[in-house]
């Protein structure tokens, strides 16, 4: 056997496929012949090492983008949608999610308009409600839970302020367009519940808003 | 493949994601297997970019299909043959020649003996081996990463590649021998 003919089925060899014979003349070869010896034994540790591999992880943006997908098949709720945009963020991929980051607070200060606009449109106020005041004294928004609420955004509010001097320009860019567009919203929720102070829909709307607003400022405050 | 076969019983994350349309079952899914799902699409198309997408394609064709998952084969293996075809229908989309069916002209690296270097090759490291591995051509790539990284038979990849054992042996055979020589020009350019 010459070097062409055993470097030619040198991976049967090893791979153990070869006929016995073959096999035979193999190894007699590689008794006598140090290049292919050289090749075999390259071609082993290229295989012990190819099969010990480490697995490899994908960024963190890989599986919002999935669970968007997966959902955007399904019927979806602003609350889905805003644990997708919560999820990005926790990604820390900012190259990639400012746009959609952006969005998913545009589209939270988009429904409150429209929902009020809806609102404002189907029932003319009731002369009770021409005070003035935000009445928040109903089951669906009691004064206490928003003051905890208040409160807990002011808590929130210091440490992001803390954190903010280490952060890039384009997370404080995110930060102060999705904050924009939360409080956005829920200037138009005190509006209209300035007008019509006992509408449940109109204090839903504005749980929700502070709601996000405390999640936002809960996941700008780990970074 | 005989290798990672778990039973669907064992499967965290399985049962709920079946049970249901509920999205943290499917993530718990995702958490156990997207490392493997996006390894094996890294080394076969060698690009970041491209294993992501198709990492991503690859969970949303799981959460399609996952109801005609009806446990004949374990899990794991009906996975990993999903990740690989939607890799291959990958490649055929975008185009890429394969040296499978192709003549493309790459002989295998034969060693002269008058030149070959008698010192063993240096101990690979695991960055200079990935980074070998992305340099094959496509359908050598294809074909090692489903045998030496992955495991799979040579009928078996003949089956998913429609080709011959014969073909598929060879075409290890070249990658093996390609591998050996970029991974000895990389040690002898350091």
């Amino acid at each position: 056997m010459v070097c062409n003919q055993c470097q030619e089925i040198i991976s049967d060899y090893i791979d153990g496929s070869l006929e016995l014979g073959e096999q035979v003349r193999v190894e007699r070869h590689l008794a006598d012949c140090e290049p292919c010896r050289a090749v075999r034994d390259d071609l082993l540790q290229i295989i012990h090492f190819s099969q010990k591999l480490p697995l490899q992880s994908p960024s963190g943006a890989v599986w919002a983008r999935i669970q968007s997908s997966i959902e955007a098949e399904r019927p979806a709720g602003l609350r889905f949608r805003f644990k997708v945009w919560i999820a990005r963020l926790r990604d820390r991929h900012f190259d990639m999610s400012i746009p959609q980051l952006a969005a998913g607070a545009l589209a939270l200060a988009i429904l409150v308009s429209v929902s009020l606009l809806a609102l404002r449109r189907g029932d003319p106020p009731s002369a009770d409600m021409a005070d003035g005041q935000a009445g928040l004294s109903t089951n669906l928004l009691s004064s206490t839970d928003l003051q905890q609420m208040e409160q807990r955004i002011n808590e929130l509010k210091e440490t992001v302020d803390q954190n903010k001097v280490a952060w890039t320009p384009e997370l404080r860019v995110t930060f102060d367009r999705s904050l924009l567009y939360v409080d956005q919203s829920l200037i138009e929720c005190r509006r209209e519940l300035g007008n019509n102070p006992a509408d449940p829909i109109s204090q839903e709307l504005m749980l929700n808003a502070y709601r996000e607003k405390m999640r936002v400022l809960e996941e700008f405050a780990r970074f | 493949m005989a290798t990672n076969a778990i039973s669907i019983k064992s499967d965290a994350g399985l049962s709920a994601a079946l049970a249901g349309d509920s999205m943290s079952g499917f993530e718990e899914l995702y958490r156990k297997h997207y490392r493997r799902v996006y390894s094996i699409c890294l080394r076969m198309t060698g690009n970041v970019a491209e294993a992501e997408d198709l990492t991503q394609e690859v969970f949303i064709q799981l959460s399609r299909k996952i109801d005609s998952f009806r446990g004949e084969a374990a899990f794991t293996t009906w996975l990993h043959r999903l990740t690989v075809n939607q890799v291959l229908m990958h490649f055929r989309k975008r185009s890429v020649k394969s040296e499978l069916t192709t003549d493309d002209g790459e002989m295998p690296d034969s060693i002269d003996p008058d030149t070959i270097n008698p010192e063993a090759m240096p101990i690979i490291d695991r960055i200079a081996l990935e980074n070998a591995i992305a340099q094959l051509p496509p359908g050598y790539r294809t074909v090692f990463v489903l045998h030496d990284v992955e495991g799979y038979e040579h009928e078996e990849i003949a089956k998913i590649l429609s080709c011959s054992s014969g073909t598929s042996k060879s075409q290890l055979h070249k990658a093996r021998l390609k591998l050996r020589r970029l991974l000895k020009q990389r040690a002898e350019a350091a």
